[in-house]
């Protein structure tokens, strides 16, 4: 390590900040993709379910003033993890060496949540531009869209590596700041295992629902 | 008839001009509680005398061993040949200076920590040679022994992803090293002093939680709490900073 | 090449040379510890026992006082102790563990009330009282009358080790690590300073100073199995012995201890057979209780060992790779209690033999120990022989420990010597000045070059280095063991004298370049063979039994014409036996030659008429 001293004059006091801001941008986003699928898959209870629940949310403005403000937190999100991101390529081959040499999930694990959060931050973006660019939120124009094909493969994508994403850090979140307890980590991993699968198949089944529902 | 051991030794002489880094093979027969110590002398006074590689303690207290044993950094002296496959695999640990094959310079690391991190107790107070000690809770002081067991190996840091990338990043040993001082009722230093040196990107906020350090540890030091509880309190003390001023 | 100048110059960086260091800084000296490894992995850290200091906090150390562990210590050492240093120790220690504490070391305290403890496998009460909560606990050690081992958990000697180099690395002590010396630098009867190896670059370097220190602990690698670390070889006795005027104090007093591991030589504790385990045979046959009736197992250390060796050497022992061993059983104590209050010997069996205490023998064998001999020094630490040379802690005869030094005395006398050394030398150091001449340093470095090359282009022969040094493990575990016997002594003694004409041929088998380990064990190696040879000649010639040095030929302990010191010189370095000249043991006598209290009491006072 070829520590020097912080120079004299540079506090970290930001540093502190954006860590915390990190944390809270990351956990505020698990919390709405967990809400946002558990209410999209009301579909699989009946169209109009959803529709209710769409229109409620677009009457009271929450959708209109939330939208962008999740797109916001979500790009601020990006911002603040990306400071641990590796952009240069002999930062990757490092990392990657480090990991094939570790067999370590957790950085494994890693490897995944930075993967996934360069997909994510494209795919991410495209599907909000589509959706609130188009509103009201209906089943039947979301059944429309998926079954042209295209937004099902891009959904099959989408799906699976943000609830990866989302749990890998919600275990992140829990041991990184000692809300989990060195203990109680083998339990807390396979309680995320479960929410995680559970996410991604209850995300197949509304999918299937979109993709099989008859579009008048 | 005991196994063949196969051995993949990383070797490299940076003061042989004409070695270069490369992997070697040495085939041992194994012997009863074997272990890398007995099984790396062996080598070397048996089949290559300028084998390179640090032992000190041979018992596990040292932490002079440390190497990647089958891609895991780890203490030589305790890793029993018997628990490994016939073909083992040792690299020097990585982050360090390379010395020679399988040895690294930890001494001036950990040199460079305890200076960054002011590795000693601060107070004002003066020592009474004529006065009995002060008090102390028995229960604090196993405290601070819990995490004064560091014994130094480096395994923490060369496990680490973020250590890895970042040169600057101060790693989980120096961290630890913190939290033992922090907890001392001993050190008079405050939290806004500890901000100083590790409330930043090169200190616990440069963490990103990977705890390949707390599975690695052969000292099965309680990492992962400690670092929790310092990002916890270097945390509080940040927003401390931005808002009392 | 390098040249570095500091006021004083530790060889070690241990807990006697950076405490001394410290002392020396405190002073307003510079100060710098060489150390084949970085400070905190000497070997002091491996001491787990703890410090013994009279405190006397706890309800099982009640009337303790510096005079009682003076006693002690006397006695342990039986009566071949200079009794003024172990007056100067046991008053100092308390003093010392109070200041340790100030620095930072989490000493376990007096937790008042009741609580229990084990003596002999019996369980018994104890309770602590109130006012004394938060001091300094002691806990029981072997051969004290009173608890009074100051300790940290099961890691004393790691905890002040840590304590010792953080206050290293804040007054500014300087510790180069992984630079080994290899030669002093002596004009006459002076000391200048070494001439080091680094240890990362192969490079050499000149060590100028006012003042040397050699702390580098015990040289039991000499020995074939040693509980000594793999650094404790002696290294810088070497050097000291070189010089020519600098004697070896007391060389044959080594300390053994019955039930080290094999093949790793580490120690399990005196407690397995305290709590009832037993020592069996290659048969798996008990023989303990057939040699000592009454005690059997219990017998005291040294008695337990020198059984241990005769039935090995009878044709009992088990045969394994590593050599003969015999087996430790304690699998009729049951799980619970050996993962319970043997904790550490369960875990020493799992991690280092993978074998499990519970269902299968542990195989040990008497193990070299402790050297209670070394660097002959004064009260104050200096040497003699050469002004300017000091030494304190296992490397130096200051002569606290005589013939057998008590559990928890040497980690003590560490810290609390390196003190006492310390200031003494800040006191040398004020006011003293002194030239260096070039000539002489750049003739100790040709020297050590010539050295060098002869050995890596093998000029003087092509003897293998880790042969040569097996030869002469071999023969003084053969020849100076336990058990000495004159035929065994002249045996080994001549054995030696061969492998020294051996290790003065020594050809390396590689290219020498860079951090070469086969270099580092040839250079020392002449000069531990010399060292070897000191022991065995210097018990050879030791015609009585006294602490640790056993003469089944020469059972009493003999005050009339051996209370008294070896003093071991290597005059000329062809020389092929040590010179040895005898001192009093001690010239304060506070607790005239008596009876122990234990172990035989066979005695020739100095009142019995010569024969």
């Amino acid at each position: 390590m070829s520590i020097s001293y912080v120079p004299v004059g540079k506090s970290g006091k930001w540093d502190g900040a954006m860590d915390w801001l990190q944390m809270l941008s990351g956990f505020s986003l698990i919390l709405f993709v967990w809400c946002h699928a558990i209410l999209e898959s009301s579909v699989v209870i009946s169209p109009d379910v959803m529709d209710a629940i769409g229109h409620f949310l677009e009457s009271t403005g929450m959708v209109q003033v939330g939208g962008p403000l999740i797109f916001l937190v979500f790009l601020s999100h990006f911002v603040l993890g990306a400071r641990k991101i590796p952009f240069r390529f002999d930062g990757q081959k490092t990392i990657w060496q480090h990991a094939k040499m570790l067999h370590h999930l957790d950085t494994w694990m890693w490897i995944v949540q930075i993967v996934s959060a360069m997909i994510i931050l494209i795919m991410a973006s495209i599907h909000m531009w589509v959706a609130l660019s188009d509103l009201p939120i209906t089943a039947a124009k979301s059944a429309a869209r998926i079954q042209g094909g295209y937004w099902a493969v891009f959904f099959l994508i989408l799906i699976p590596l943000v609830h990866l994403h989302v749990g890998i850090g919600f275990y992140r979140i829990g041991v990184k700041w000692g809300f989990v307890k060195d203990c109680n980590r083998a339990k807390f991993k396979k309680v995320v295992d479960v929410i995680v699968t559970a996410f991604v198949v209850l995300g197949l089944i509304t999918l299937a629902r979109y993709y099989f529902m008859s579009v008048n | 008839m005991s196994r063949l051991l196969k051995f993949n030794i990383f070797r490299y002489n940076p003061a042989d001009e004409v070695s270069e880094p490369h992997m070697e093979e040495f085939v041992l027969e194994e012997t009863d509680s074997m272990t890398l110590f007995i099984a790396l002398n062996r080598i070397r006074e048996e089949q290559d005398p300028s084998l390179q590689f640090d032992f000190c303690c041979r018992a596990g207290i040292c932490g002079s061993c440390g190497m990647v044993i089958n891609g895991r950094p780890g203490l030589a002296c305790h890793t029993k040949t018997k628990d490994l496959s016939g073909e083992i695999t040792l690299l020097p640990l990585p982050v360090y200076k390379l010395v020679g094959d399988l040895s690294v310079d930890t001494g001036s690391w950990f040199r460079e920590m305890y200076t960054k991190t002011e590795s000693w107790i601060h107070t004002t107070k003066t020592f009474d040679p004529t006065a009995i000690e002060e008090r102390m809770d028995n229960k604090q002081a196993v405290d601070i022994y819990e995490l004064e067991r560091c014994v130094e190996c480096g395994c923490c840091v060369a496990a680490c992803g973020t250590a890895r990338m970042r040169e600057d990043f101060i790693g989980a040993a120096a961290l630890n090293r913190v939290a033992r001082f922090l907890i001392d009722p001993r050190d008079q230093r405050t939290e806004n002093d500890y901000y100083e040196i590790i409330g930043n990107d090169m200190g616990i906020f440069g963490c990103m939680g990977l705890l390949a350090c707390e599975d690695v540890c052969p000292k099965h030091l309680p990492l992962q709490n400690q670092l929790g509880f310092l990002r916890r309190k270097m945390g509080i003390t940040s927003l401390k900073k931005i808002f009392k001023k | 090449m390098q040249t570095i100048y500091t006021d004083l110059l530790v060889v070690g960086a241990g807990l006697a040379g950076e405490r001394a260091a410290v002392e020396a800084a405190d002073a307003g000296f510079s100060a710098i510890c060489l150390s084949l490894v970085p400070a905190r992995r000497s070997h002091s850290s491996a001491a787990q026992g703890g410090m013994q200091a009279a405190l006397g906090n706890s309800v099982m150390g009640e009337g303790d006082s510096p005079d009682v562990h003076f006693a002690d210590t006397v006695k342990g050492s039986d009566w071949g102790c200079d009794q003024e240093v172990a007056r100067m120790f046991a008053d100092s220690a308390p003093i010392e563990m109070r200041r340790l504490a100030h620095w930072g070391v989490p000493w376990n305290r007096v937790v008042p009330g009741k609580s229990i403890y084990y003596k002999g496998g019996k369980q018994y009460d104890k309770v602590e009282k109130e006012e004394k909560e938060g001091l300094i606990m002691a806990r029981s050690f072997g051969g004290t009358a009173k608890w009074r081992t100051c300790y940290t958990s099961d890691g004393t000697g790691h905890a002040v080790m840590c304590t010792m180099d953080n206050r290293c690395a804040e007054v500014g002590v300087e510790v180069h690590d992984k630079t080994e010396a290899i030669a002093m630098i002596q004009d006459g009867d002076v000391c200048y300073g070494v001439v080091a190896r680094c240890l990362r670059t192969g490079e050499l370097i000149t060590y100028l100073s006012k003042a040397t220190m050699i702390a580098s602990g015990g040289f039991g690698r000499i020995y074939p199995n040693t509980t000594n670390a793999v650094i404790c070889d002696g290294g810088a006795h070497t050097l000291c012995i070189e010089t020519g005027v600098v004697p070896m104090g007391n060389m044959e007093a080594v300390q053994f201890h019955p039930t080290g591991i094999v093949p790793t030589d580490i120690l399990v504790t005196e407690g397995c057979r305290g709590d009832g385990g037993t020592l069996l045979d290659v048969n798996e046959k008990r023989f303990m209780n057939d040699y000592e009736p009454d005690k059997a197992e219990l017998a005291s250390r040294d008695v337990v060992s020198r059984w241990m060796t005769h039935h090995m050497r009878e044709g009992h022992g088990v045969k394994s790779p590593y050599g003969e061993h015999l087996w430790l059983d304690i699998r009729h104590l049951g799980a619970e209690h050996i993962t319970g209050k043997l904790r550490e010997v369960y875990e020493i069996c799992t991690s280092f033999l993978g074998i499990n205490p519970i269902h299968q023998l542990i195989p040990v064998r008497p193990t070299h120990h402790y050297s209670m001999g070394g660097v002959r020094t004064n009260r104050d630490g200096a040497a003699y022989g050469l002004k300017g040379l000091f030494s304190a802690g296992e490397s130096a005869c200051w002569d606290m420990h005589g013939f057998n030094r008590l559990g928890g005395n040497s980690l003590a006398e560490t810290v609390v010597a390196g003190g006492i050394v310390g200031k003494k030398i800040a006191e040398y150091l004020e006011g003293c000045e002194t030239t260096f001449k070039t000539s002489l340093i750049s003739d100790v470095v040709k020297k050590q070059q010539a050295r060098i090359d002869a050995l890596v282009n093998g000029t003087n022969g092509s003897e293998n280095v880790y042969k040569v040094r097996a030869a002469m493990q071999v023969a003084l575990n053969k020849g100076a063991n336990i058990f000495r016997t004159q035929a065994g002594l002249e045996e080994c003694v001549a054995t030696l004298q061969e492998t020294l004409i051996r290790a003065r041929n020594v050809g390396l088998r590689s290219n020498g370049k860079g951090v070469n380990p086969e270099l580092a064990a040839a250079l020392k190696l002449e000069g531990q063979v010399k060292m070897g040879l000191m022991v065995a000649y210097g018990a050879l010639q030791r015609t009585e039994s006294r602490g640790s040095h056993n003469r089944e030929d020469f059972p009493a302990r003999n005050d009339r014409d051996w209370l008294n010191r070896t003093l071991a010189y290597w005059k000329t370095p062809s020389d092929s036996l040590p010179t040895l000249e005898y001192e009093p043991a001690t010239e304060v006598v506070e607790i005239p030659p008596g009876d122990r209290g234990y172990g035989k009491s066979e005695i020739i006072s100095a009142d019995d008429n010569k024969e």
